[in-house]
């Protein structure tokens, strides 16, 4: 059987005296990943093998922890800008989230100009959620038009975090941000609620390409930013299977917590057991051993 | 977006006042007064929760309901209008009622309790379960940012409880225990002014909440859903046991209470189910506190099943007369003649009821006018 390719290129530097981005390092460890990850060398020919040009992208952001823990502007408009060389239309672009308050708080201008990048939340007046309800498994719940009706490919760029509840929230809890209640799937380590949701037409049909931002890993007492758990750790993690990577993710965020003393998660009884759903529900890999993880130096 | 709506009152029942962003439409019958709505988060709340502990690193539980969600910076409860914000827990909806009507005391159902009297009925967005057969999903299961709300405080509450004229009002469609704060306050400053309160809830609450309510409030209406923890781990979300311990509370308070058991087919109608059940109450509560069977019809995400057979909700009821329940009920049917009040001892029918109308009442000073035995309830 083949193994799921999970490609983590950790770029030293990239994070400047004072938090900002040093962009050059940035989209060197956005190509280099990109490259490895769909094994050519031009970037715009990686992505075009995982995008049509008449695709509408969605990057579906993660801008709940405020400024300091959120996915940053430069993050998501140079990934935004590798698509645009790669052919896809820039007016086809959405950057988004659930609420244009948290976009504004992670430091995003909003734009819904018909030119350009779109960079808008849920809330915006005249987008909103979808009528009717999608039920699958245990899921019921209204999607965000953006994920519904106004893309047809998905990239989920999320933030790599502790999560008190669900152990690990990376790529696929990421796309809890694109339903109305998602209050309703925390018990049970939001077990089989991550994995089923996923499973939705909308998400699984959609979803092209997971990269967590991984920047700053938040390894304890997330998903809400503590700088005391907060770790400088300056990668990007690639992959196009949604549970291989959140798997990798959740290893980082293991061996954070070993490295500073803390119990696991498993010890902790909040192991993401999503993963081992996903996996039984074919929707990726959760057996390292089934996982090909590249790790490289930008 | 501010805007204005009126209501206007068709036929003594009813201004509604509840609206969605999710395209849905709703039509008002009457004008009964104006409020101004707002949606999205510039309309909600910032109010400390009561029942909740701090813990370290801005991380809070909440005690309110069984849940005890334990929460970090930012994230909200299971119930979706409880937020913690820098360690401190806030409810987004104290004065932000989603929907308002004036609703006959029938229809909550509470058959012993003032009939004919009419009911201001509020409630906020957002349920701290989620039934999956749930009738007023639309505002239950969503956030308070997703509906449009209204400001009414406390003392507006009253204030058009007495202005339209309702002697009661009753916390309802969603949860009231989710709007536990605003409830209490609301029930507070309506007794000041002779104004009841009755609350219609599913029960899913901790004890010393239930038991501050008690002191409070006037009647309760307790929604039984199934009788096994079964059923509510699947189908509710919640837990049996927080429940029956909630009822209780309330049959041991002064408060008023009555029991619906919405009955779905083949999922919560076994005979066997219903006989433990209404074992349970005549062994805990008593054979006065009234039980209502109330006919299912497809909703939400059971859509799946049938209307409930008549000829169930009959069978049911025959179970909870012949184990000594004294007023048994039918409910959304109706018409049916299980809608009405008999006495216990004479089976003259003392309060004849057709949907939500009542015709005769047969009651002297609480007691049945053909043989003086006394019907359990609040008549005045």
């Amino acid at each position: 059987m083949m193994a799921s390719k999970v490609v983590l290129i950790r770029g030293k530097g990239v994070l400047k005296e004072g938090g900002d981005i040093d962009q050059k390092k940035l989209l060197h460890m956005y190509n280099r990943g990109i490259q490895i990850l769909m094994d050519k060398q031009n970037p715009k020919d990686c992505l075009r093998l995982i995008f049509q040009s008449s695709d509408k992208v969605g990057i579906k952001i993660n801008t709940i922890g405020g400024r300091k823990l959120s996915s940053r502007p430069e993050v998501s408009f140079s990934l935004a800008g590798l698509l645009q060389e790669s052919g896809i239309q820039q007016k086809n672009i959405i950057i988004w989230d659930r609420t244009n308050r948290e976009l504004r708080e992670a430091g995003y201008g909003l734009n819904l100009n018909r030119s350009g990048i779109k960079v808008y939340g849920t809330d915006t007046k005249g987008v909103g959620y979808d009528s009717q309800l999608t039920s699958h498994l245990n899921i019921g719940s209204l999607f965000s038009s953006i994920q519904s009706s106004k893309i047809t490919a998905s990239i989920s760029l999320a933030i790599l975090k502790d999560h008190g509840m669900a152990g690990v929230t990376a790529g696929m809890k990421n796309y809890f941000g694109a339903i109305h209640n998602p209050n309703k799937y925390h018990d049970f380590n939001c077990n089989p609620f991550v994995a089923e949701l996923f499973e939705t037409k909308l998400i699984k049909r959609k979803h092209k390409l997971t990269i967590l931002d991984s920047l700053i890993v938040q390894y304890h007492r997330g998903p809400s930013y503590h700088a005391r758990w907060a770790e400088k750790y300056e990668a990007l993690i690639f992959s196009l299977d949604p549970v291989a990577v959140d798997h990798v993710g959740w290893q980082v965020i293991e061996k954070l917590r070993a490295k500073k003393g803390l119990a696991s998660l498993k010890e902790e009884k909040r192991a993401p057991v999503y993963l081992k759903t996903a996996e039984k529900m074919g929707l990726g890999k959760a057996n390292p051993e089934e996982i090909q993880i590249i790790e490289e130096e930008a | 977006m501010k805007r204005r709506q009126f209501f206007k009152t068709a036929g003594g029942t009813t201004l509604l006042a509840s609206t969605g962003m999710m395209n849905r439409t709703s039509s008002f019958p009457a004008l009964l007064m104006d409020f101004y709505a707002l949606g999205g988060e510039a309309n909600l709340s910032k109010v400390e929760a009561r029942y909740y502990k701090k813990h370290p690193d801005r991380e809070i539980e909440c005690t309110l309901c069984p849940r005890l969600c334990k929460l970090g910076d930012k994230e909200r409860g299971y119930c979706g209008v409880r937020e913690n914000i820098g360690g401190k827990y806030y409810t987004l909806v104290y004065g932000k009622a989603c929907s308002i009507a004036a609703d006959p005391i029938e229809k909550k159902p509470l058959f012993h309790y003032l009939p004919k009297s009419s009911a201001l009925s509020i409630a906020t967005a957002g349920c701290n379960v989620n039934c999956k057969f749930c009738q007023n999903w639309e505002i239950s299961q969503v956030r308070p940012e997703q509906v449009q709300n209204y400001d009414l405080p406390p003392r507006a509450v009253v204030e058009t409880a007495q202005k339209y004229r309702c002697p009661v009002i009753a916390y309802t469609y969603t949860e009231p225990v989710i709007f536990f704060e605003y409830m209490y306050d609301t029930s507070v400053e309506a007794r000041k002014k002779g104004v009841r309160n009755v609350v219609i809830t599913g029960g899913h609450i901790s004890p010393e909440p239930m038991e501050d309510l008690t002191k409070v409030v006037d009647a309760i209406k307790v929604d039984l859903k199934a009788f096994s923890q079964d059923f509510y781990t699947k189908y509710v979300r919640g837990e049996l046991q927080p429940v029956l311990e909630a009822i209780k509370i309330v049959h041991k308070s002064s408060v008023w209470l009555e029991i619906v058991y919405l009955v779905i087919p083949t999922l919560n109608d076994s005979a066997d189910e219903i006989r433990k059940m209404c074992q349970w109450i005549m062994k805990e509560i008593g054979p006065d506190v009234p039980l209502h069977f109330s006919r299912f019809v497809p909703m939400y995400l059971v859509k799946n099943l049938p209307p409930t057979p008549v000829s169930t909700l009959e069978k049911v009821h025959k179970i909870a007369l012949d184990e000594g329940i004294h007023h048994v009920y039918i409910g959304n049917v109706p018409g049916h003649s299980a809608e009405s009040t008999y006495c216990p001892n004479c089976k003259n029918n003392v309060i004849e009821r057709k949907g939500y109308s009542i015709g005769k009442i047969a009651l002297k000073g609480g007691r049945c006018k053909y043989c003086n035995n006394p019907i359990p309830g609040i008549w005045i």
